[in-house]
């Protein structure tokens, strides 16, 4: 039992990316003591590699031998690695660049590894993560932290925009200007469209997978989805992003409801805001896309086309907590406010870190964002 | 600008141990243009006045190089700016930031 039982009884949550040990984990053998005869895969591990992939989970290897053996259970095992950390130092540093390298949040991580005193050391250092024994990574397989609700085509493809993503980003670090002349560099295309029948499993999968940037904290059903798409009170935007290094395909949504006049939804928001005010009941993206200039080409989008529909007010009701950070970062930096905005809020709220709700606002009556002209789609605000 | 509380207590202006207040925000300020650097991978933020804001051009600080910014601040300051600046009203100028940080840290960045 390495914490298994625990995180079996947590919150739904999934996990997007195992990390690995080799010896006597994805091979059957220890690397460097092996000879001329390198190690075999473990039995069935080329299976549950596949399988995972197949279900939009990306791989991982953390391991103390050279990066040949790393080479070698790749080859062997056929498995996808995204990413792999070979050295001496502590597994669960290697573990937080990992996490950092592919921005995925340590609760959505699972590492497997046979020796109980890196499981330990693992567990202690991140607890979030879920540490598993290779004879319990048998077996959590068909657990549902293992199990997404639903795999769309761009989860089934997950690893390989994972190393386009790791090729942008070296070319990121080579680019001398700003992250605008970079995006505009690759050939960034951003993408604004209503969303169809057809978008319905990824949107449902974005909300459930999002956390850095997912307005309400939560996630929504397919069938409320359905329904919003075809309410003629709401409106549901999909963002669509691809350059030169591959199609990342929907990394981004929101949901709206009108009550600009003649648009009235109910007669309680419209009591409650007015005509004019638009509100945004989810918006999220992929933390894949950050960096990538979708969420302000969202924002934007939002705060044109509202304008231009004769709203005055955009209003974003948001959970606030540790993990979306990034989406207030994003927000403020569209000049959206909370009204009860200042620090002593927040400590009344019980403080740092406490999870919390703001409404966020952004006035159409000022200078809109802009819409760099990489953005486009139907009816461009 | 900031939403900061006692903002007063890290002025130019005031009077007792002013000399030093204003060297450990300047050395804040050094501290934090270090880290910009490095989450932008721009060298000319070295450079930058703390008037410069750091939404919008030139800076362009978004929420990638934000977050990478906020993470590092964290990570010496022990400063958790989203925790306590719901708005992110410290973030409005270089200087804002480094007042912020430089009130809360107190001595703590100087013991670790």
């Amino acid at each position: 039992m390495t914490g298994a039982a625990t995180a079996g009884a947590a919150m739904t949550r999934t996990v997007k990316c195992v990390v690995w040990d080799i010896d006597n984990t994805l091979l059957s053998g220890v690397y460097l003591e092996s000879g001329e005869r390198l190690p075999p895969p473990a039995p069935g591990m080329a299976a549950v590699l596949s399988e995972l992939t197949a279900r939009g989970i990306v791989h991982a290897i953390v391991s103390r031998n050279p990066p040949a053996a790393a080479e070698h259970a790749a080859q062997v095992t056929g498995g996808d690695f995204v990413a792999a950390e070979c050295g001496w130092g502590r597994k669960s540093d290697a573990i937080t660049r990992i996490a950092a390298e592919l921005n995925i949040a340590a609760d959505a991580l699972a590492f497997v590894d046979d020796d109980p005193y890196e499981r330990a050391e693992v567990s202690f250092a991140l607890p979030p993560v879920l540490v598993l024994s290779p004879e319990d990574m048998a077996d959590a397989v068909g657990w549902p932290e293992f199990s997404p609700s639903v795999v769309t085509p761009e989860a089934r493809r997950r690893g390989a925009m994972y190393a386009q993503r790791r090729r942008r980003m070296a070319a990121q670090r080579s680019f001398g200007g700003s992250r605008e002349e970079f995006l505009r560099s690759c050939g960034t295309v951003v993408t604004v469209t209503a969303a169809t029948a057809a978008d319905v499993p990824r949107l449902h999968e974005l909300s459930e997978r999002t956390s850095q940037f997912n307005s309400a904290g939560a996630g929504l059903p397919e069938k409320a989805f359905r329904s919003l798409i075809f309410s003629p009170a709401s409106g549901v935007l999909t963002v669509r992003l691809r350059d030169t290094f591959g199609d990342d395909g929907i990394v981004g949504a929101c949901v709206t409801e009108h009550s600009v006049t003649g648009h009235s939804v109910t007669e309680h928001s419209v009591a409650e805001h007015g005509a004019g005010t638009w509100t945004v009941r989810l918006l999220m993206m992929s933390c894949r896309a950050m960096g990538r200039g979708v969420i302000e080409a969202l924002l934007a989008w939002l705060a044109r086309w509202a304008a231009r529909e004769g709203a005055q007010v955009v209003e974003i009701p948001c959970a606030v907590n540790d993990r979306n950070v990034p989406l207030r970062l994003a927000l403020a930096a569209a000049g959206f406010r909370a009204a009860d905005g200042g620090a002593a809020d927040r400590r009344a709220a019980g403080g740092a870190g406490t999870a919390g709700r703001a409404v966020f606002r952004l006035d159409l009556g000022g200078r809109l964002p802009d819409l760099p002209d990489w953005v486009g789609g139907p009816g461009k605000p | 600008m900031t939403a900061a509380p006692g903002d007063a207590g890290t002025g130019a202006g005031s009077a007792d141990g002013a000399g030093s207040a204003d060297a450990a925000v300047t050395a804040v300020t050094d501290e934090i243009r270090g880290i910009l650097a490095a989450a932008t991978g721009r060298p000319e933020m070295l450079g930058i006045p703390a008037d410069m804001p750091l939404f919008g051009p030139p800076v362009g600080l978004d929420s990638l190089t934000g977050t990478l910014l906020l993470r590092e601040i964290h990570r010496q300051f022990r400063v958790d700016v989203a925790g306590e600046d719901l708005n992110l009203d410290a973030l409005a100028t270089l200087g804002s930031l480094a007042a912020f940080v430089g009130e809360r840290a107190g001595g703590r960045n100087e013991v670790s």
